[in-house]
């Protein structure tokens, strides 16, 4: 063999261990993990009652009262905080008669006593935490504004609570 | 054979088998899971692939100042419990590159897209990932999990 190829082969076997060490392919994996959470639930389990009005004499229920306030029961995520917002209405209403309704009241409380539950105003929102067991009690309370001329009826209006994470 | 030859020939080869152990191989390892945390039904939920806790991580060695082409294998959902599948979306600046292996530093890809980078001159690189979860409002409560693989390769 000559000095020639002596050299060449020498330059093939440098250009073959290059090509060795370059075609490398490797790979490796990491995990995406998620927790759904519980979804909530809001249910009405109470009317605002303000049971006999008189004409021209306004009438309050507070929320604190837990025989008249209305009141939503919340289910979610043990321990989660959520947002609530309602949406009030003005008037009740029987037929075309409309009798003013005003200043909401409102309360929270992870266990139903709405003697003890926290304050706050329907009108803004506000929020909470659910309990360990992911349950929450929301009251509310108003007050109506008969004329003094008022007509006799039964007056009636929906009050909506809506709860999101 | 010529003699003067020889010596030649064996420092060529002995350079070659020096070569080959001075070639690193190429390894890619998965540093940290990509982590979306609590997420509730109906509300969609992004980590961005410069969250240092919650953003995927892997890192690259291989041959200083070495291109290589990065491949992501990356699941269209999570499996969750009984059965349940909550949707993962990826954008197209949900990748990065960083060869200086700083979170803060990095050139955005789109990970559904091979990606050429390069390492750095101590042959290192990291890549990061976010994405999206997309639970639907029905979404079943509990864990759900997923694999993302990346494949990297020498390139040319």
């Amino acid at each position: 063999m000559n000095t020639a190829s002596k050299l060449t082969l020498a330059a093939l076997a440098l250009s073959v261990f290059a090509t060795a060490a370059q075609a490398q392919v490797n790979n490796a994996s990491i995990t995406a993990t998620a927790t759904v959470q519980q979804p909530i639930n809001v249910s009405g389990a109470q009317g605002l009652n303000f049971s006999n009005v008189f004409p021209g004499i306004a009438k309050t229920v507070l929320a604190t009262d837990g025989t008249n306030a209305g009141r939503w029961d919340v289910t979610g995520q043990a321990s989660s905080l959520v947002n609530l917002s309602f949406t009030l209405p003005g008037n009740l209403q029987s037929g075309a008669n409309l009798l003013p309704i005003a200043n909401f009241t409102g309360g929270t409380n992870t266990v139903n006593n709405a003697a003890t539950a926290a304050a706050i105003t329907p009108s803004l929102g506000g929020s909470a935490t659910l309990s360990g067991t992911g349950a929450l009690f929301v009251w509310v309370g108003a007050q109506v504004n008969p004329a003094i001329n008022q007509p006799a009826g039964v007056y009636t209006a929906s009050v909506t609570l809506t709860v999101t994470y | 054979m010529n003699r003067s030859l020889l010596p030649l020939l064996l420092v060529l080869l002995s350079g070659t088998t020096r070569l080959d152990a001075q070639g690193r191989p190429l390894t890619v390892s998965g540093v940290r899971s990509l982590v979306f945390g609590a997420v509730f039904p109906g509300v969609p939920r992004t980590i961005s692939r410069t969250d240092p806790a919650n953003s995927g991580q892997f890192d690259l060695t291989g041959n200083k100042n070495s291109q290589v082409r990065l491949v992501f294998t990356l699941p269209a959902a999570m499996a969750g419990p009984v059965g349940a599948t909550m949707p993962l979306a990826f954008g197209g600046g949900d990748a990065g590159y960083s060869d200086t292996q700083a979170i803060g530093s990095q050139v955005a890809f789109d990970p559904k897209q091979p990606f050429l980078a390069t390492l750095n001159k101590n042959g290192r690189g990291s890549v990061f990932i976010g994405g999206t979860a997309q639970p639907g409002s029905s979404q079943r409560a509990g864990p759900y999990t997923g694999t993302l693989t990346l494949t990297v390769a020498y390139f040319p």
